[in-house]
């Protein structure tokens, strides 16, 4: 059984006369990686730091853990991590002292060891940060969020400036840790490896969430998408306009998009075979975070 | 609280600018009696002179606490790394006063080393008698009561220094007002003590309070500060704690 790690419940938020959260409302079970996606300016930086108490709001509450979480009242933040927007660094300091200086004194040596290793910071670790690349800043300043072993953690765009190799080893210490009971609450503009990592994902779009579901249910909402591959593609598409079945035509295939009709394919299937059209190939997509997220953002335009 | 003040000082002593600087300031001090031993009968390196200012050792400590004050909030914004300071457990006051005490820390370190250099130097030079009376008051007694004037001028200055480097998010125009305000106690308090004399009611002015030191030393400065010894430590005291509040209260309601 999972319980609540965090509570975001209806907050506003206005900067100067500018209303730039409505009513944002969601939570985070324990255990989960949440990914929070919107276009820039929709507020996920503002979220992201009304949670860590750093701005005071209008209307609503944060709790982590079931204790509150305002610009007076931080206690409830010993058991959270974070790097938000960019990672400050020191210049003065090694990667190592960063660690150092923000690590609990209990288990430090042995949580620095592990997180360095796992990021793959051991060979610049002990160099001064200012001599660091943007990639390097942001794995330090990753690694600072995650080294006190937080049950929450809140990262701003976590893969800005990573290699692939980084980011495919953020993601496995991400599944790592919140295979072990850690929460995520994750921005990026990388739809593609959110999608990779996150178990549900909230969409905000002018300070509205303007859907919030599982990962899995969201790839649903913009149906799926059926290519085949005819071996030959005139005689492919006369059967099906004669069938009346739906398609668009990508290169040499035949593209079915199963927005509503759920038995597109098995028409367009008994369409094909019926006028003696060879199959070479079907692919089944699902529809990808991209898609459904600027579905919903023009969706969200459109209504308001 | 304890943690946040062992992070300040974490990050204090792995500035290499720190170590710099005390080095500096010993080998000034060292260069100091160095000339005096050479050329005893200069007025420019007369002994007893230069044991009282400490071989300019304290000018340095006051040059380098206005530049570390001055940094080490407007440091944070700089580097980027306020926000990690403050998404934590702690509050706001306790960040803040976290920096207040490791820089009030710092300050009196800075002030026991040129102190002590003061002490072993004039002893390898032997030109002083620390026990030696001026106006029937030993020397150690004048140079104590110097060091604790120095201290609560340094105090008042240090915390107009902390007020404009929050205020203005940046160290130039702190330590530029730093380095003003030292020069003004120095240089024009002539000035301001005319301009009370014409005005009594400018004396209530916080550069009054400056001149501290200077009074607990040489008494006979309350005719032109037209304010008593006692007023004005406790004054000195009151402007620091109000400059110190105002910086809070700036600290406090900057946007992250």
């Amino acid at each position: 059984m999972t319980s609540t790690i965090l509570t975001v419940d209806h907050l506003d938020k206005a900067f100067g006369g500018k209303q730039v959260l409505h009513g944002v409302d969601f939570f985070v079970e324990e255990g989960h990686v949440v990914g929070l996606v919107g276009p820039n300016g929709a507020g996920k930086s503002t979220i992201m730091k009304a949670i860590l108490g750093l701005i005071p709001i209008n209307a609503g509450g944060v709790e982590i853990g079931g204790e509150p979480v305002s610009i007076t009242s931080h206690r409830a933040l010993r058991k959270v991590g974070a790097l938000i927007e960019y990672p400050g660094i020191y210049p003065f300091l090694t990667g190592r002292q960063h660690l150092e200086l923000f690590a609990a004194k209990h288990h430090q040596a042995t949580n620095i060891k592990q997180i360095v290793t796992a990021l793959g910071m051991d060979t610049y670790i002990d160099r001064k940060a200012k001599l660091y690349s943007l990639g390097m800043k942001q794995k330090l300043g990753i690694a600072q969020a995650l080294v006190n072993q937080p049950k929450l953690v809140i990262l701003d765009e976590p893969m800005n400036g990573l290699d692939p190799q980084a980011v495919k080893d953020l993601r496995d210490i991400i599944r790592n840790m919140a295979a072990n009971g850690t929460s995520f609450l994750i921005s990026s503009h990388i739809l593609s490896e959110l999608e990779k990592v996150a178990d549900d994902v909230l969409i905000l779009n002018h300070g509205h969430i303007v859907r919030e579901a599982p990962m899995a249910d969201l790839a649903k909402v913009g149906g799926l998408t059926y290519v085949i591959t005819p071996a030959n593609l005139s005689q492919a598409t006369t059967a099906l306009t004669l069938a009346k079945v739906a398609y668009t035509i990508e290169g040499a295939t035949v593209v079915l998009h199963e927005d509503t009709d759920t038995d597109l394919l098995n028409a367009a299937l008994y369409a094909l075979v019926q006028n003696g059209v060879a199959i070479k190939a079907i692919d089944r997509k699902a529809r990808d975070l991209e898609a459904a997220f600027l579905a919903m953002v023009h969706e969200d335009k459109g209504e308001a | 609280m304890g943690t946040l003040i062992q992070q300040e000082w974490y990050k204090l002593t792995h500035k290499l600018g720190t170590w710099l600087a005390i080095g500096f300031m010993v080998l000034v001090q060292v260069a100091m009696a160095v000339l005096a031993a050479v050329y005893p009968d200069s007025p420019l390196f007369n002994a007893s002179t230069l044991v009282e200012n400490s071989y300019i050792g304290g000018d340095l400590v006051m040059f380098i606490a206005i530049a570390s004050v001055a940094s080490i909030v407007s440091m944070e914004f700089q580097y980027g790394t306020m926000k990690q300071l403050l998404y934590r457990q702690y509050y706001r006051s306790q960040v803040f006063l976290s920096k207040v005490v490791v820089a009030v820390l710092q300050f009196l370190i800075l002030q026991v080393i040129a102190a002590a250099m003061t002490v072993v130097l004039s002893l390898i030079g032997g030109k002083y008698d620390w026990f030696a009376t001026a106006k029937n008051v030993p020397h150690w007694q004048t140079y104590a009561l110097g060091q604790a004037g120095t201290l609560l001028m340094g105090l008042l200055l240090l915390s107009v220094v902390l007020m404009l480097s929050t205020l203005f998010k940046t160290n130039a125009a702190a330590i530029a007002s730093g380095f003003i305000g030292y020069f003004v106690i120095t240089i024009a308090a002539g000035i301001l003590i005319a301009l009370i004399a014409k005005w009594e009611w400018l004396k209530w002015n916080p550069f009054t309070f400056l001149m501290t030191g200077n009074q607990l030393v040489t008494p006979a400065l309350a005719n032109m500060t037209h304010l008593t010894t006692p007023v004005m430590v406790v004054g000195s005291l009151v402007y620091t704690v109000l400059f110190g509040l105002i910086a809070y209260a700036s600290f406090r309601k900057r946007s992250i």
